[in-house]
């Protein structure tokens, strides 16, 4: 990658999208310190340059696995930061682990092994531990793949929940348009030919009016999307749509 | 700024009002001020929460107010949220109201001693028959093998080879020089009391060709590729490619065990030979140095020690003990459930069951070619 340029803002929804092999996952580590990039300069507000950041970490990641410790439990997973990087222990640690369950919907589950839970489970379980810290700042790579369908939703609707009731800004790596469509405010396209940025905006205007060919097929390549005389037609649900739906649930 | 919840009493009346930073960096503390405020509160039956004088709140305030509210409620007092300005911390007290979960007590009685010995004795059974199944299963593979060669992954078997046998021969090499050598001290100490150094050479062949060379050759190997197979299979296991062998066809005994087992039953004699080879070297390098006896006569007593019985008592173990280490590390791979730690338990089972089981088996034949005055 040569050419990426972009700013998030705060309290919003942002994806990194693009093909296999074009670079999303590379940027990803940049941008949580676990590379330092060959050339350029990342900023986070409040963090500076994350791979020179040291102290309590300042954002939550979830990892594509959900990387759990398969040793501990639930809880035992949850209460690892707060024992590394906080003086809260004894009850008030459980208290706070056990809301993190809850907010996730695993509050039952809190003595069971990741390998008794299924995928999905563990991926909101995953969430659970990034927001142990109370971060204002959740990178999330790749939080549907794997998923069946009813878990990818349900996952979209805690993601938008995160970002509008707890404040959160995320930044989420994918591919999966279902997800993009129905979570992502802004989005920037790469492009493994062109080293970097190709598109930029509100992913389902990029959709609907993107003159680039690339980003055309990206779009379009596996969305249900049917083309009548007045253009092409979208059929996933609306973002509000969507919204509605997590607020009710 | 101090966490403080300040309490205003008005008959069945009060009012509490959270000040300074309800956040995770002030978790320990917020809890205390909440506690106190809490046990303040007795006879209240109508208690508002006034947020407008909080500094800052996340999660972590708005969690520890959400379950005083909680607790209130459950006694049957009405605790009241007055926003104030402070819409965010209302709103995070509200969804983690709302997300709660009611959740059983935990059941955390600890086991006695008498109980854990009780569990343990009840898991052996299952265990033993895990084995039984395990061996029966390898039991009936080796004439499907014979009959289906093809469903064996003979390709694997020169790199199982080259890394169970060639990238281990240095360090069996060296343990059995060692050997060699400790042997030849401890003959030239004793037996020289007796002025009977010339018999070094010979306890040197029989003590290291007849028992320790097959032993101290097959304890490094379970040590080094005994560790090496399990973690291979109990990954895979936990990876869910073992189930991706079930459901193409493969038997996963046929397919990884036997040709694991194969190559350790072929490499462990050739490491065991070589190992010899250089314990007779060690035990002459010793006796040289530290007795008067010269190399060549060294060579001759060795060479008149040397027969046919002591060499093939010791090499005939070795396949079985190979075979031996094999099993147990591919079983207990294959038993693996779970994750990460599921593997590295197998891996150490692995190492301590096969360490153990060439001891025993090194001792069966023994016992064994004594009673048949081999």
């Amino acid at each position: 990658m040569e050419h990426v340029t972009f700013q998030v803002e705060r309290g919003t929804i942002f994806t990194i999208l693009g093909g296999s092999g074009c670079g999303k996952s590379s940027l990803l580590r940049y941008l949580i310190g676990l590379e330092q990039p060959g050339a350029g300069r990342i900023d986070i507000d409040g963090v500076g340059e994350p791979h020179r950041y040291e102290g309590v970490p300042p954002f939550g990641v979830l990892f594509q696995s959900g990387a759990l410790f398969s040793s501990m439990t639930l809880a035992e997973n949850l209460a690892l930061p707060l024992s590394a990087w906080t003086p809260v222990r004894g009850p008030t640690a459980r208290e706070l682990v056990h809301s993190k369950l809850d907010l996730v919907g695993l509050g039952a589950f809190g003595e069971h092994l990741p390998g008794e839970i299924s995928g999905g489970m563990k991926k909101r379980a995953g969430i659970a531990r990034a927001l142990m810290l109370e971060p204002n700042l959740l990178f999330f790579d790749e939080p549907s793949a794997g998923l069946d369908p009813i878990s990818a939703i349900e996952l979209d609707q805690l993601i938008i929940t995160l970002s509008r009731d707890l404040g959160i800004t995320i930044v989420i790596v994918t591919h999966e348009l279902p997800s993009i469509f129905l979570v992502a405010d802004y989005c920037i396209v790469l492009d493994k030919a062109a080293k970097g940025i190709v598109a930029r905006g509100d992913p389902r205007k990029l959709r609907d009016a993107s003159e680039i060919p690339f980003v055309h097929n990206f779009f379009t390549r596996s969305s249900p999307t049917a083309s009548t005389k007045s253009g092409r037609v979208s059929q996933w649900p609306s973002r509000k749509a969507t919204r509605d739906l997590a607020s009710s649930s | 700024m101090s966490v403080t919840v300040r309490v205003d009493r008005e008959g069945d009346h009060a009012s509490l009002a959270p000040t300074g930073p309800f956040d995770l960096a002030h978790a320990t503390a917020v809890s205390r001020a909440v506690e106190a405020s809490e046990a303040r509160l007795s006879g209240c039956v109508l208690i508002d929460v006034d947020l407008a004088q909080l500094d800052r709140i996340d999660g972590a305030g708005a969690v520890l107010l959400a379950r005083l509210l909680d607790r209130l409620d459950a006694e049957g007092r009405a605790g009241c949220v007055v926003k104030g300005d402070n819409l965010e911390a209302a709103r995070l007290i509200a969804l983690y109201r709302e997300r709660r979960v009611d959740r059983p007590a935990p059941q955390t009685l600890p086991m006695s001693p008498l109980a854990r010995i009780g569990a343990f004795a009840s898991e052996l059974p299952g265990k033993a028959n895990e084995a039984l199944d395990f061996c029966g299963r390898c039991g009936v593979a080796l004439p499907k093998t014979a009959a289906s060669p093809s469903s064996v992954d003979w390709r694997s078997l020169p790199r199982l080879m080259q890394e169970i046998g060639a990238d281990a021969l240095l360090v069996t090499s060296a343990a059995n020089l060692l050997v060699g050598i400790i042997i030849a001290f401890l003959g030239v100490s004793q037996l020289g009391r007796f002025g009977a150094v010339a018999y070094v050479p010979e306890l040197v062949v029989v003590a290291h060709l007849r028992e320790l060379g097959p032993l101290v050759t097959a304890i490094v190997v379970a040590g080094r590729s005994g560790a090496g197979l399990a973690s291979e299979i109990a990954t895979m296991k936990v990876s869910e490619e073992i189930d991706a062998l079930r459901s193409m066809g493969f038997d996963p005994v046929r397919w990884l065990v036997v040709p694991r087992c194969l190559a350790l039953a072929i490499t462990l004699p050739l490491l065991t030979w070589v190992g010899d080879a250089l314990a007779l070297i060690g035990g002459l390098v010793a006796t040289s140095v530290i007795a008067h006896i010269t190399t060549r006569a060294y060579i001759q007593a060795t060479v008149n020690a040397i027969t046919v019985e002591h060499f093939l008592a010791g090499l005939v173990k070795s396949p079985f003990l190979g075979l031996a280490i094999g099993l147990i590390a591919c079983g207990q791979g294959l038993l693996a459930r779970g994750g990460a730690a599921a593997v590295g338990a197998r891996t150490t089972t692995a190492v301590v069951l096969a360490i153990f089981s060439v001891i025993v088996m090194s001792a069966l034949f023994t016992f064994f070619f004594a009673l048949m005055g081999i």
